[in-house]
């Protein structure tokens, strides 16, 4: 097989990303190999900027893309402000609090490069507290079932369930308000 | 409220007091700041807001400013009103980004209070960056100052927040907790046995980022080294602010020793280097920044070896503010070529090393 980058030399190292719990692989040559962890691990003094480094991913995106066959057939838009997918490809900045939204679908794979992570584990506004802490834990708790379910915990898991539909049935309440 | 030319002359004669010199580990540890990234819900981001929208934002903050407590001492500068001078001064001050100086789009400011400890840019790239600054390394007390205030502010709007990505940022770079926690190093030993690259090297590849010591883009100077986090979204506060100060913990412990071996082995050549760099930052008549930047990083490190017992920590962190070019020409009171900076600098330097 050969490199998904140059598309010259044969693969040497085959790196797995788990994106939305989907596995995608993507094969690499030694150079090429060599040149990506470079790039994105190793810094050089005192020139870093972090800037640099989002510009760097956001290449690898783009080659991402490229070589899945992703094709992005039209351009997106953010509904809000208008930004553009591809202005935010240039700049690295988004414009609005909807970009998150409607750009999300790129935007997680590259959180997940930048941070390790996709998801919010820290601080919640005391306005949204409530609200935010019940979704929280609807999630540890259903995660928590799933579990239990494999662990063939029927009559524990019976317990959590109950208690997942009431928390969810608290907050469609407050929605509807 | 204060006008303008009242509030900077109050701040020229003023110093923050993370330039101690005090607090805990302070013969390696500078200071430690925390900055958290918030913006307004319904409001677009503000490089990408309109005038109005920016007006809003910086009404807000006056008024923020005006009606709570905890910003009794607070002053609210507009840069607009500024002067590229005096908003390079905000820079050289630490109060400042060198973007928000720098930027184009109205409506920026700055507020901060009368110890410099906490300072607010106001319309940089997000609509509010606050940011906490102690001396030493006290990151868990800074959070806990930091997020009081926060929550103050949150009081008085609703911030950009979502379930999955946390407080919406300009930048992905800055989305989750919107945090980025540093610390600023003096890391003369690391350096004087080329120690450092093999260290940025390694915290890089674990997520830490090393900065000079105008933070983001600049150069380093003095040996001083600003440690930061990465990663914002996926940890929560408290974990960042744990992980970087091990990270930190094990980078002044090589810095300590090293030291010590450098004691043991070369007092001598140490002694020499110290008493010349005195030598010499006590009787220049003439002095650039970049030379004076570096001797008074030698006289620092003698002073934290014990080498020399004055000028004190505090003394010397505050000069390598005020020796910086529009920090002296706001002291000075007028321009000045480079020339007449360095004759000023060279001045400013006998004055408070040799009183
Ligand atoms: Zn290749
Ligand atoms: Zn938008």
């Amino acid at each position: 097989m050969l490199c998904q980058i140059c598309k010259k030399k044969e693969v040497a190292i085959t790196l797995t990303k788990i994106v939305e719990e989907q596995k995608t692989e993507i094969h690499l040559c030694k150079d090429c190999a060599a040149a990506f962890s470079d790039k994105f691990s190793i810094f050089p003094l005192p020139q870093f900027d972090i800037n640099d480094l989002l510009a760097d991913l956001l290449n690898a995106i783009d080659l991402y893309h490229k070589e899945e066959g992703i094709v992005l057939d039209k351009e997106i838009e953010c509904s809000n402000c208008h930004l553009t997918y591809n202005d935010f490809r240039k700049s690295g900045k988004l414009g609005c609090s909807v970009c998150y939204q409607d750009f999300r679908d790129q935007l997680t794979p590259l959180l997940r490069r930048l941070h390790g992570n996709s998801e919010h584990l820290g601080k919640i506004p005391q306005q949204s507290k409530g609200k935010f802490n019940k979704i929280r834990k609807i999630k540890q708790l259903k995660k928590e079932l799933q579990e239990l379910i494999l662990k063939e915990e029927y009559e524990q898991a019976a317990n959590t369930r109950d208690e997942i539909l009431k928390l969810e049935g608290v907050l469609k309440k407050k929605n509807e308000k | 409220m204060k006008n303008k030319s009242i509030i900077l002359k109050n701040l020229k004669e003023s110093s923050a007091e993370w330039t101690s010199g005090q607090g805990p580990l302070s013969d390696i540890v500078i200071s430690s700041r925390i900055r958290l990234a918030r913006n307004v819900e319904g409001i677009p981001f503000s490089p990408r807001a309109e005038q109005a929208e920016l007006k809003n934002v910086f009404e807000l903050s006056r008024q923020i400013v005006e009606e709570d407590s905890l910003f009794r001492d607070s002053n609210l500068l507009l840069l607009d009103e500024l002067s590229p001078l005096e908003s390079q001064f905000l820079v050289d001050k630490h109060l400042i980004s060198i973007y928000h100086a720098r930027e184009k789009h109205p409506y920026r400011g700055c507020v901060f209070n009368q110890r410099e400890t906490l300072s607010i840019m106001v319309n940089e790239e997000d609509h509010f960056r606050i940011q906490y600054l102690l001396p030493g390394l006290q990151l868990n007390n800074i959070w806990k100052l930091i997020n009081k205030i926060d929550d103050k502010i949150e009081k008085k709007t609703t911030y950009a927040f979502s379930e999955k990505e946390g407080y919406l940022t300009s930048c992905p770079t800055n989305v989750g907790t919107g945090m980025r926690a540093s610390v600023m190093l003096h890391l003369p030993a690391l350096a004087m046995i080329n120690g450092i690259n093999d260290i940025l090297k390694a915290i890089s590849k674990i997520g830490y980022v090393v900065r000079g010591f105008y933070g983001e883009g600049t150069e380093v100077m003095g040996n001083l080294f600003q440690v930061s986090n990465q990663i914002t979204l996926g940890l929560s506060e408290e974990e960042i602010i744990d992980n970087l100060e091990k990270v930190n913990q094990q980078i002044i412990s090589k810095e300590q020793k090293v030291r010590k071996d450098l004691l043991a082995n070369s007092k001598s050549q140490l002694e020499d280097q110290v008493w010349r760099a005195y030598g010499i930052l006590s009787s220049a008549r003439i002095i650039s920044s970049t030379e004076a930047m570096e001797l008074l990083s030698k006289l620092k490190f003698g002073v934290e070896l014990e080498i020399i017992t004055y000028p004190d920590l505090g003394t010397l962190n505050k000069l390598m503010l005020l020796i910086q070019p529009a920090y002296l020409q706001m002291l000075a009171g007028k321009d000045l070529d480079p020339f007449n900076r360095d004759l000023q600098r060279a001045a400013l330097i006998r004055n408070k090393i040799s009183g």
